[in-house]
């Protein structure tokens, strides 16, 4: 059974199972070794962090100092702030106009149809990173520039997710959208009390794959913010920099610190984040 | 009558998302066409249209060809591990073996990380002096290397980040895959007496094709767009040894601040994306009809 | 930069996204008042701690205004940056940028020039600054830029090897490049290790210093005219880049040195002479170890060093607010004078009465290189060179190899030369 995991009869502690389990145990030991380092860097004092020993044991000890130091210079939460107000505006907006627009797809016959579903099928392939000089200069037309929309509306769309959800609504029978049509409901009405209630398992991971992609997206934002205030945080992570010198304790901690949202948020959320890309993943095509 | 109101509820849910495509994908893609035309400069200089000027400088630019040689070795050197060590993972995974959701944390947990934060750490790794792997090597006496300096390393450097950043992804597209692989056909192998190396390769290998057609699909296309974990480890450099082609087109429009340029190139890209792409498509619709 | 800055911020962009604010304003600047200055430089590390210092004295002074600043990334990301607010007219009031960088920025109209009536409201002459680096700060015959600094490239040594080895002497008299290696090698054989620590390895910067330095000391120059090609002196540049290499030999001084492992190897003794900016000079002394700094000394006949300055520009801005504007002549003014603690970081003052006070005199090894202003070269003046700019890439681009030793020196230079005809072609983008 490869879902459980051995056979019945089989034996479970034969040495090729001990053997890929310590080939396993050695990978991911190898893929904790950047985070675990950069923990114990950040618990370190900055004298210990910029010394040249790889001390576990450091001199003056572990201490949250670093992080007392960064927080209270107060970038880090107005950062974080700014990257989560844009990534659920972004969710947000995506989801919904994604979903409205993959029903309409799915479920009407509208002129025009055709020749929008093949746009998007065809802008699927556009990488985002080749507009950043025209929707730069239309940001500035738009005087979008160093604002929170700035940020957000060139990210509040994604032709992807479009064609997911539509593919999603292509396999709810039609009956039972029919039902509702015949008590006379509106064509919103039936999307809202009938569609959208069946569809939570996708629209989840259709927001969590936004969300994600939002929250850690760099070059956009980037590009579009030259004042430190609204910054989000990968951006205000790599351009903004402390007067005090290289603070080696306090870079680590800003670091974890800008890593620990989605960290925990994936913690708590494991099996729905990892199906929810699994199949977003593959909708993706 | 009937097909009016359907025309006008199809357009009402459409909207949103149209205006939204239109506004920020249809126009920059079109302006940035006509940009690419012209001399325009940051500052709004020179928005006169010369033709193609533009593309034949490109095409005649040595630092554009060699950020396009860098993107393509990188799209070489990261796709083959991504693919190949992503499917490792998940096979060692699916073993069953105890302990599964620590490994899947492990392999994946990564990719939920920023560019900027997973520069962070690897910048702290690869630091000469103070840095984890150098001071490991000096334990067992090797000479400390320049991992970003050096510019025989730091493209390896780059794709190992980049690795341990990106993995998780295909990793768990592969999970979800095997996890698809129905029962029966393993009972059927083991009753014909197949071992599990040869049902490795006879059965779940093959099972697996699409998802692996997918996986490098999407792969490829994400490797040739590199740009943050390059522009943050190495800004491009040893002498543009590293610089991607995104970054070229970054420099070129906010650095060398010629905007019609960086479109140019933009565009020439963007051709080869679509040579990509057609060709992938083309290869995998003659693999399924076969 | 305070907790409560964090909290106002965020309550700021909760009214601001309640109230549907969002969509149109936001706009910092548009709201700010007419006595809160914004400052960007790229000063991080010591010259950092020194400046927020200078900062903070400047504004506990009362003078009816005060100023935030804004640290950002050195280099390109600087720089890109602060084009971008320019372009976007979201400029801070005043920033740092490094005069070579001016070239770049005021022609496309990126800058404001400064004026000479105001400043002399606040006590600024041109008499008060050297004379090449206030024609530095010019541009098309206006003032774009106020000095605060030179920071030369410089030759520092340990004077406890010197010593040892004898060449303390020799080192203050060398005329030849043959008596710099003699001395490098003498000092060599004092540490068992290297004689010289230079850290250039992906650093275009600092290979273009050290070379444009001795380059500039052969008499030859390099002028740079859009639409012209670029005269150069290739017989110079040659024997400028055989010398170097012969001293990346593994022994005089390490082939593979980045800026990390030079400055650490001169640190722990493992070296004599050490080739760096001024800036080093407090992780030096910070380091307790026994140094001297010298000027680079005049090995090719003619007297120059390479040397850049941090000056003060006006980014242009949408909407100028004249109130804010006066502040920052004043504020400008105010740090110059307090810029002897700029001189602490190794930076030679470029406001006269400073750097002529009995007190920047006496700081030692500063007031050695204090000479340097009058005969300091600046990069060539072109739209792409400076500081950070792609031109020092350029030159790493084509010349790493030869440092290396396995470039030819001659081909390496034709290389750069051709990349600078081909941007000379081009038509300036500014």
């Amino acid at each position: 059974m490869i879902k459980q995991g051995h056979k019945p009869g089989e034996n479970p502690w034969s040495l090729s199972r001990i053997a890929a389990l310590l080939v396993l145990a050695f990978l991911a030991a190898t893929w904790l070794v950047p985070f675990a380092w950069s923990v114990l860097t950040s618990l370190k004092s900055e004298a210990d962090a910029g010394a040249s020993t790889l001390s576990l044991n450091p001199p003056d000890g572990l201490s949250f100092a670093a992080y007392r130091k960064v927080l209270s210079a107060g970038d880090i939460p107005s950062w974080a702030w700014n990257s989560l107000i844009t990534s659920v505006a972004i969710t947000v907006i995506t989801v919904a106009t994604s979903a409205l627009a993959g029903y309409a797809f799915s479920r009407v016959n509208f002129k025009g149809k055709r020749w929008l579903y093949a746009a998007i099928i065809a802008a699927i392939i556009i990488p985002p990173q080749l507009l950043i000089v025209p929707l730069f200069r239309q940001m500035l037309a738009f005087n979008l520039v160093d604002t929170y929309w700035g940020i957000i509306l060139p990210q509040a769309f994604a032709p992807a997710m479009v064609l997911i959800l539509k593919r999603f609504f292509d396999q709810i029978p039609l009956e039972l959208e029919e039902a509702a049509r015949v008590d006379g409901a509106s064509r919103l009405r039936v999307f809202w009390s009938v569609v959208l209630p069946l569809s939570r398992p996708i629209l989840a991971a259709v927001a969590i794959f936004v969300f994600i992609g939002a929250w850690n997206n760099f070059l956009w934002p980037f590009i579009v913010t030259t004042d430190a205030h609204l910054m989000t945080l990968p951006v205000g992570l790599q351009t903004v920099k402390s007067a005090y010198g290289l603070q080696y304790a306090q870079n680590m901690a800003s670091a974890i610190l800008a890593a620990l949202p989605l960290v925990v948020v994936f913690l708590f959320f494991q099996r729905q984040i990892i199906k929810g890309i699994a199949t977003t993943g593959f909708g993706g095509q | 009558m009937r097909k009016r109101d359907e025309t006008l509820a199809g357009w009402a849910f459409a909207t949103p998302f149209a205006v939204l495509f239109v506004l920020f994908l249809v126009v920059p893609a079109v302006y940035g066409l006509y940009l690419s035309f012209t001399g325009e400069t940051l500052t709004g200089a020179g928005s006169g249209l010369i033709g193609f000027a533009n593309y034949g400088e490109a095409l005649t630019d040595p630092d554009m060809w060699k950020s396009l040689g860098n993107t393509l070795w990188f799209t070489v050197l990261s796709t083959i591990p991504l693919v190949v060590l992503s499917l490792a993972l998940a096979l060692l995974v699916n073993l069953g073996l105890p302990g599964r959701w620590l490994w899947r944390l492990s392999f994946f947990m990564p990719y939920l990380l920023a560019s900027t934060v997973v520069v962070m750490f690897w910048s702290w790794m690869y630091n000469p002096t103070l840095g984890l792997i150098n001071g490991v090597l000096a334990k067992f006496g090797a000479a400390p290397v320049a991992w970003l300096q050096d510019p025989k390393v730091a493209m390896l450097s780059v794709v190992i980040t980049t690795l341990w950043w990106t993995i998780g992804f295909n990793f768990l597209l592969y999970l979800a895959a095997l996890q698809n692989i129905p029962e029966q056909q393993f009972e059927a192998a083991a009753i014909d007496g197949a071992g599990k190396w040869r049902q490795l390769f006879s059965i779940v290998i093959p099972q697996l094709t699409p998802t692996t057609m997918l996986i490098l699909t999407l792969q490829i296309l994400a490797s040739l767009k590199v740009f943050d974990q390059i522009y943050m480890l190495t800004n491009g450099g040893p002498a543009g040894k590293t610089r991607s082609i995104v970054q070229y087109i970054y420099e070129s429009g906010f650095t060398g601040y010629r905007f019609g340029y960086s479109s140019a190139i933009s565009y020439l890209f963007f051709a080869l994306i679509v040579v990509v792409s057609l060709a992938q498509y083309k290869l995998i619709n003659r693999r399924s009809a076969a | 930069m305070t907790e409560d800055f964090s909290r106002r911020s965020l309550l700021r962009a909760a009214a601001a996204l309640a109230g549907g604010g969002l969509l149109v304003g936001c706009a910092p600047g548009a709201s700010r008042s007419t006595t809160d200055l914004s400052y960007w430089h790229l000063l991080t590390g010591g010259d950092g701690t020194v400046m927020a210092g200078l900062v903070d004295a400047v504004n506990a002074a009362n003078l009816g205004f005060h100023t935030s600043q804004t640290v950002l990334a050195w280099g390109p990301p600087y720089y890109t940056k602060l084009a971008m607010a320019s372009a976007g007219g979201r400029a801070p009031d005043v920033a740092i940028m490094h005069a070579s960088r001016i070239a770049g920025y005021a022609p496309g109209g990126l800058l404001e020039p400064w004026d000479l009536d105001l400043l002399a409201e606040a006590g600024l002459h041109e008499s008060d600054f050297p004379a090449r680096v206030w024609e530095k700060c010019q541009y098309d015959g206006k003032l774009y830029a106020i000095a605060l600094d030179t920071h030369p490239f410089v030759l520092y040594y340990n004077t406890d090897h010197a010593e040892k080895a004898g060449v303390t002497d020799a080192l203050h008299s060398l005329k030849s490049p043959e008596e710099f290696t003699e001395v490098a090698t003498k000092l060599q054989a004092v540490t068992g290790k290297h004689g010289l620590s230079y850290g250039y390895l992906g650093d275009g910067s600092q290979m273009w210093r050290l070379f444009y330095t001795l380059y500039r000391q052969t008499g030859a120059d390099m002028k740079l005219v859009p639409g012209q090609r670029a005269e150069v002196d290739k017989d110079a540049a040659v024997q400028v880049l055989t010398f170097i290499r012969s001293l990346l030999n593994d022994k005089i001084a390490s082939r593979s040195g980045d800026g990390g492992t030079a400055t650490s190897e001169f640190l722990h003794g493992e070296s004599g002479l050490f080739f760096g900016g001024v800036w080093e000079l407090p992780v030096l002394k910070d380091a307790k170890m026994p140094v001297d700094a010298l000027p680079i000394p005049t090995m090719f006949g003619t007297q120059a060093a390479y040397a850049d300055s941090h000056t003060f520009v006006l980014p242009r801005q949408s909407k100028v607010s004249p109130e804010r504007r006066k502040h920052v002549y004043t504020m400008v003014a105010e740090l110059l004078k307090r810029s002897v603690k700029w001189a602490g970081g190794g930076h030679i003052p470029a406001y006269q009465p400073v750097a002529t006070s009995a007190e920047y005199q006496a700081l030692k090894p500063q007031s050695n290189y204090a000479g340097i202003p009058a005969y300091v070269n600046y990069d060539p003046q072109v739209w792409f060179s400076g500081a950070g700019s792609d031109f020092q890439n350029y030159f790493a681009e084509n010349v790493q190899n030869v440092y290396l030793g396995n470039g030819d020196p001659g081909a390496g230079f034709d290389g750069f030369v051709a990349r600078l005809n081909k941007l000379l072609d081009r038509p300036q983008p500014v």
